[in-house]
């Protein structure tokens, strides 16, 4: 072991705090708490204390000889730096949110054990340095996470962890086969090796680096909830506890994407053939999570389908960054920052989301609705959190949009300027501001459901309600708050630097000019996001999502589209029913991927058939001459007879009983001939003779088959 | 001492004991008494092995049945893994027995049968060459099928039929072998790299016939090692034995069916004979039809014990497709996992053996909330079962990670990436058949009734044999280093 010890007590501290409070939670749950509470923020600490001695001397290095073979290798540098120090964070405030989010659950043992566990392998995956530490820590935290999911044991939390778990072996062993393939063409993993040796061997290797490349993407991409593989993201982060689903969001699909940026950076560096393919693999999802989102009425659900989309966001600047090659500073910081950004945005609305669950018990927005009309600090928070997503000037959020659509407008021009067809890249453009304008219509539908319309029956109840959370939790929820706005507001001098830190690490560089990012040309942009997240607001969700009930009041409507319902719309005929029925089609293709899993189901009984096939191959063999060539000359009797003896001794025993059954066993008297009884032990004790002897029998013939062989083979060979 | 006598010592100490456990069955009166006695023969046994693997590369000859037919022992690399992992699942399986066979009858006879089998297995370990090999095989399938036969069911017994059955027919395949290779003059002994390899030019054999054997024998040996298209007893007979017996069946006895092919393919005819030969290709095929098709089938079996059967043709199958790409990475990996299956594969049938000894279950979906009643034992099932799919940073990680690395640089063309895909294929599979016992058993659901739970942990000496094995199995994940150097040497040593 050598290098920076600071890295392994960052690292390892939270296994060893794992253990320490499941024990302490065995006697003491308060205790227990507490001891989880401080050890998120000493982890922080921890980090901070790397981070401080990276500002001082630079890159930190530790390498661990021989652990798992091939030994660990972490570095923290730029990118590291900034997501090191966010995964900190998130685990600080939530953990500090968890003691009252959790006071009346069961198996909170459990949990915390599994919920710091999975802090050290975030960590380890955000600090590592080569593929095979990243792949270790992404295995360990795919795991453990798991019991997040299904923590409430509820049947929908059980189904969405069981495909969370499948799609996340599936994801890791597609992942491993990547790796294998890009070992044995390049052999290394060392992430600061790879590029020179994948371009070493890139002109006669090309395929296996590409198919090693696709199954990476796979992989990560399982995790980071990407098209086709986000199935699971839409029903795992809803079903888990608040708290956890702001890990999940926030910071665990960035465990995906950071493995994502790591092919795309060092594997394929500026390759535009890949570009297009993480490009339209994040069109997809970024679009897809959005419209889905449109239909949830569920708070969690449809912050977690905002996240699939905000994934998308990540993933074309990703794209963008390939296609753009060497001048893609633009691409590269928008990337970095949306990330950021939509971490900490997450954070909060998802403990948002969690004070709201952990008062009502509820979710679905007619059951809630309301209940913040009248708590201004709740309504507050959530207000800053959907703004910043929403990309509206001023927040956060809009400057790393600003910059990623900068990016596609930079790629635009450059095509143009070739003489390269254009068209698609404007596609993809106006994908981008509608799939922005989408955002603010499901966030101003939560916002509006949640903090400003009346409930329809409780409203008075949830006025009541003052003291609707404590303080920690209020500082757990405040302290990303103020950070996001910090950030929005101070962008040149807050989120800029962040750009500066960490953009190395994609090989970005500091653009030539210093972008305005509240210049005319770049607000253009937010203003026709906000034109168009109106329109589908007003157009779409309040008139076609939402319907009278038998009262007369507006509900939400949860659409779903089936052959009932377009049976229905088709009596109909009105183009709105119609609209919107086609519209949710599509959003539930995209949501549940249908096709895509039944050809799984099927190959899954096609081979299990053949499996089955060969299972009994050589026994029917067998069987068929035992039937035909080998059959049994006699027939074993089967009926029930016996012998003369047992004949003789079941009908003595069978006239003792008699007399038994009238006097000691008159209560409980015995039925069954004896006659009958030894005539059925008889026949079991002649059948397995028979089964002996005849195995015996041959084999005994084989025995002296292969004995006549040998003789008549050694007399040959000796003559 | 002679290292001869310690042999001597460790085969016929369990031998006697075993011998004397049949002559007075039913006699002894203080159970307590006879369990130490037994324990005490596993524990020296071992130490024994233990003595006799220190002790150097060498060989004993027993006597020449004939002028050029000699009863031979050796000690060498692979002796010291194979013997090593019998001694150690033998005497944890026999640990754990003390407290299963309690409620089973019979139990001097299957203690007997036990340490005869044991003192058989040393024999087989240190076999010296084909005839003694051969003769010691035959053994341990007798010696082996009355913990098949066990409880006398007809069940049991036609498991055991068939077991007899399917070894006979693949041990007389490996006859032919046998016999053409003692013709050839190449039976009397092993030698690191192939007898026949270095006989070069000097060789007498056609190379057809020669062929034809050494497939013959690998597909008679993998008979044992549950290798299609001979595997059809295995999943029956495993099943049926009492839950200690079946742990060293599938751990243990199957590994004697690739020590078998080892010293046919590395020690008589020479990797490099084969090489690149059909029988390369259909041995490769073969282990991968295997390794997919026992672990789909055991995805789709409900009781327990047979699933587990299922799992081991499927994983017994990594390692002859480790063997079949015939380089040192593979062969480590291969070498590596004979090592931590069997670790693994007995955690799980003794965890199988207690959750039927504390609870009567038998069938997977009768396992709801089983890690609420008895969390020791299913956390132990859990970590292995982590293992044998594969994930670091656990052991059955190491070795597929030297599987697949190697298969990919053997340049067998499509085989070369076909293989890996197929390992990690199972592997999915793997986690589907194991992981959701887990969940079920540690999840059991929100309507799950807390208030009647009765824990259900069994007593240490159950506990213990099975915790022990799943440090093994966890531990030489987190450092191999020194086990995976000493393989890598072994697997060079003999390529």
């Amino acid at each position: 072991m050598s290098g920076n010890i600071e890295l392994l007590a960052a690292v390892l501290f939270p296994f060893l705090a794992a253990f320490v409070s499941y024990l302490i939670g065995r006697a003491n749950k308060q205790l227990r708490d507490r001891f989880v509470q401080g050890s998120v923020i000493a982890e922080m600490l921890l980090i901070l204390w790397c981070v401080l001695s990276y500002f001082q001397n630079g890159m930190l290095e530790l390498t661990v000889q021989d652990f798992c073979m091939q030994g660990l290798y972490f570095k923290m540098d730029g990118f590291r730096v900034l997501y090191g120090t966010i995964a900190a964070l998130m685990w600080m405030m939530t953990g500090i949110f968890s003691r009252e989010y959790f006071a009346h659950y069961r198996n909170r043992n459990r949990y915390y054990l599994f919920y710091l566990v999975t802090l050290g392998a975030t960590i380890g995956v955000f600090l590592s340095g080569d593929l095979y530490t990243t792949f270790i820590f992404f295995e360990i935290m795919s795991l453990t996470s798991f019991v997040w999911v299904v923590h409430d044991e509820k049947e929908a939390a059980m189904k969405a962890g069981n495909i969370y778990l499948a799609i996340a072996i599936i994801g890791g062993m597609v992942l491993l086969m990547g790796l294998f393939l890009l070992y044995n063409a390049t052999g290394t993993l060392r992430m600061d090796e790879i590029h020179e040796a994948v371009t070493a061997v890139m002109d006669t290797k090309r395929i296996q680096i590409y198919a090693a490349g696709a199954c990476m993407l796979f992989g990560f991409g399982a995790k980071a909830g990407m098209f086709p593989v986000h199935i699971w993201l839409p029903m795992a982060h809803p079903v888990a506890p608040a708290p956890a689903s702001a890990l999940l969001s926030g910071v665990l699909t960035k465990s995906g994407v950071f493995g994502i940026l790591i092919v795309s950076a060092e594997i394929f560096r500026h390759d535009p053939s890949w570009g297009m393919l993480v490009l339209f693999l994040g069109v997809v999802t970024m679009f897809g999570g959005a419209l889905i989102a449109l239909f949830s009425v569920d708070l969690k659900r449809t912050l977690a389908c905002s996240s699939m989309s905000q994934i998308g966001f990540i993933l074309v600047g990703t794209g963008m960054m390939e296609l753009l090659g060497e001048e893609n500073a633009l691409a590269v910081r928008g990337t970095i920052l949306h990330m950021v950004n939509h971490s900490m945005i997450k954070l909060v609305l998802f403990m948002a989301a969690g004070v709201v669950y952990m008062n009502l018990h509820a979710l679905n927005l007619n059951e809630i609705r309301g209940f913040g009309k009248r708590k201004p600090l709740l309504k507050g928070m959530f207000l800053m959190g959907a703004l910043s997503i929403g990309g509206v000037p001023g927040w956060s959020g809009y400057v790393s949009k600003t910059l990623l659509h900068e990016s596609i407008v930079e790629y635009a021009h450059e095509l143009a300027h070739h003489g390269e067809p254009t068209l698609w890249i404007h596609v993809i453009e106006w994908v981008f501001l509608f799939t922005g304008g989408m955002t603010l219509a499901y966030m101003t539908k939560l916002f509006a459901a949640v903090f400003l319309e009346e409930n329809l029956t409780r409203q008075k109840e949830f006025d009541a309600k003052k003291k609707y959370m404590n303080r920690e939790s209020v500082f757990a929820i405040g302290v990303p708050t103020i950070l996001l706005v910090i950030l929005g507001f101070t962008p040149y001098l807050t989120m800029n630097r962040l750009a500066d830190l960490a953009q190395g690490f994609l090989y970005g560089v500091s653009p030539e000019h210093a972008v305005h990012y509240f210049s005319l040309e770049n607000l253009k942009g937010a203003v026709i996001s906000l034109i168009i997240g109106s329109v589908v607001y007003f157009g779409f969700i309040r008139t076609c999502l939402m319907a009278k009930n038998a009262n007369g009041q507006k509900e939400y409507i949860e659409v779903v589209p089936n052959v009932d319902l377009w049976e229905q719309q088709l009596e109909h005929l009105s183009l709105k029913g119609l609209l919107t029925t086609a519209v949710a089609s599509i959003a539930a293709l995209i949501d549940h991927m249908k096709p895509m899993l039944l050809v799984v189901d099927l190959s899954i009984a096609v081979t299990g058939f053949f499996s089955m096939v060969l299972d009994h191959f050589v026994d029917s063999v067998v069987l068929f001459f035992r039937s035909t060539t080998h059959r049994s000359k006699t027939e074993l009797h089967l009926d029930l007879i016996g012998s003369r003896v047992s004949r003789t001794l079941g009908r003595f025993l069978d006239s003792i009983v008699k007399v038994l059954n009238v006097t000691v066993l008159r209560n409980n008297p015995r039925t069954k001939s004896f006659v009958v009884t030894f005539a059925e032990r008889e026949d079991i004790l002649k059948k397995t003779n028979r089964m002996i002897s005849a195995s015996l029998s041959f084999g005994l013939l084989l025995t002296v088959l292969g004995l006549a062989f040998t003789m008549i083979y050694l007399l040959t060979s000796i003559l | 001492m002679n290292p001869a006598m310690f042999l001597a010592a460790a085969v016929l100490l369990p031998l006697a004991a075993g011998l004397l456990l049949l002559i007075c069955s039913g006699r002894f009166k203080n159970r307590k008494n006879k369990c130490l006695l037994i324990g005490l023969v596993l524990v020296i046994t071992a130490g024994l092995v233990l003595a006799l693997e220190l002790s150097g590369d060498q060989q004993f000859l027993l006597w020449n049945m004939t002028e050029n037919l000699p009863v031979l022992f050796i000690v060498d690399n692979m002796t010291r893994v194979f013997g090593l992992v019998t001694v150690t699942a033998w005497t944890l399986g026999g640990i754990f027995a003390f407290e299963y066979m309690k409620h089973e009858e019979n139990e001097d006879r299957y203690f007997g049968f036990y340490l005869i089998v044991m003192g058989v297995l040393i024999c087989l370990t240190h076999a010296g060459n084909l005839i003694t090999l051969y003769m010691f095989f035959e053994m341990m399938t007798l010696t082996s099928l009355p913990m098949v036969l066990h409880t006398m069911k007809h069940e049991a017994i036609m498991a055991g039929l068939k077991y007899l059955f399917y070894s006979v027919a693949g041990a007389f395949a490996a006859l032919f072998g046998i016999f053409y290779f003692t013709a050839q003059g190449v039976g009397a002994s092993f030698e690191a790299g192939g007898v026949i390899t270095n006989l070069g030019d000097a060789y007498t054999g056609s190379s057809a016939l020669t062929l034809a054997a050494v497939l013959l024998m690998i597909i008679g040996f993998g008979a044992k090692a549950g290798m299609f298209p001979l595997h059809g007893w295995l999943p029956t007979a495993h099943p049926v034995a009492p839950a200690p017996a079946s742990a060293v069946l599938s751990g243990v006895i199957t590994k004697f069916g690739v020590l078998s092919v080892i010293r046919v393919v590395f020690f008589t005819v020479g990797a490099d004979y084969i090489r690149g030969t059909y029988v390369q290709t259909v041995w490769m095929v073969l282990s991968l039809i295997t390794v997919f098709m026992g672990s789909m089938l055991a995805y789709k079996e409900k009781v327990l014990k047979k699933r587990m059967a299922y799992s081991t043709v499927s994983q017994v199958s990594y390692i002859m497709f480790g063997l079949s790409v015939l380089n040192t990475q593979a062969l480590t990996g291969a070498l590596s996992y004979v090592i931590f299956h069997s670790a693994v594969k007995n955690t799980l049938f003794l965890v199988a053996g207690a959750i039927i000894y504390k609870t009567g279950k038998t069938k997977v979906e009768e396992l709801r909330g089983i890690g609420k009643e008895m969390p020791v034992t299913i956390w132990c099932f859990t970590l292995v079962s982590v293992t044998l799919i594969g994930i670091p940073p656990t052991s059955g990680f190491i070795s597929k990670w030297y599987l697949a690395t190697g298969s990919l640089e053997s340049g067998m063309g499509a085989l070369s990436w076909i293989g890996p895909v197929v390992l990690l294929l199972s592997a999915m599979l793997t986690a589907g058949y194991l992981l959701t016992i887990t969940i079920k058993g540690f999840f059991p659901g929100n309507d799950y009734d807390y208030g009647s739970l009765v824990k259900k942990e069994p007593n240490l000496l159950m506990l213990v044999p099975m915790i022990v094995l799943t440090c093994i199995a966890v531990g030489f994940g987190l450092f191999p280093t020194a086990l995976i150097t000493f393989l890598q040497n072994a697997a060079a040593g003999i390529l």
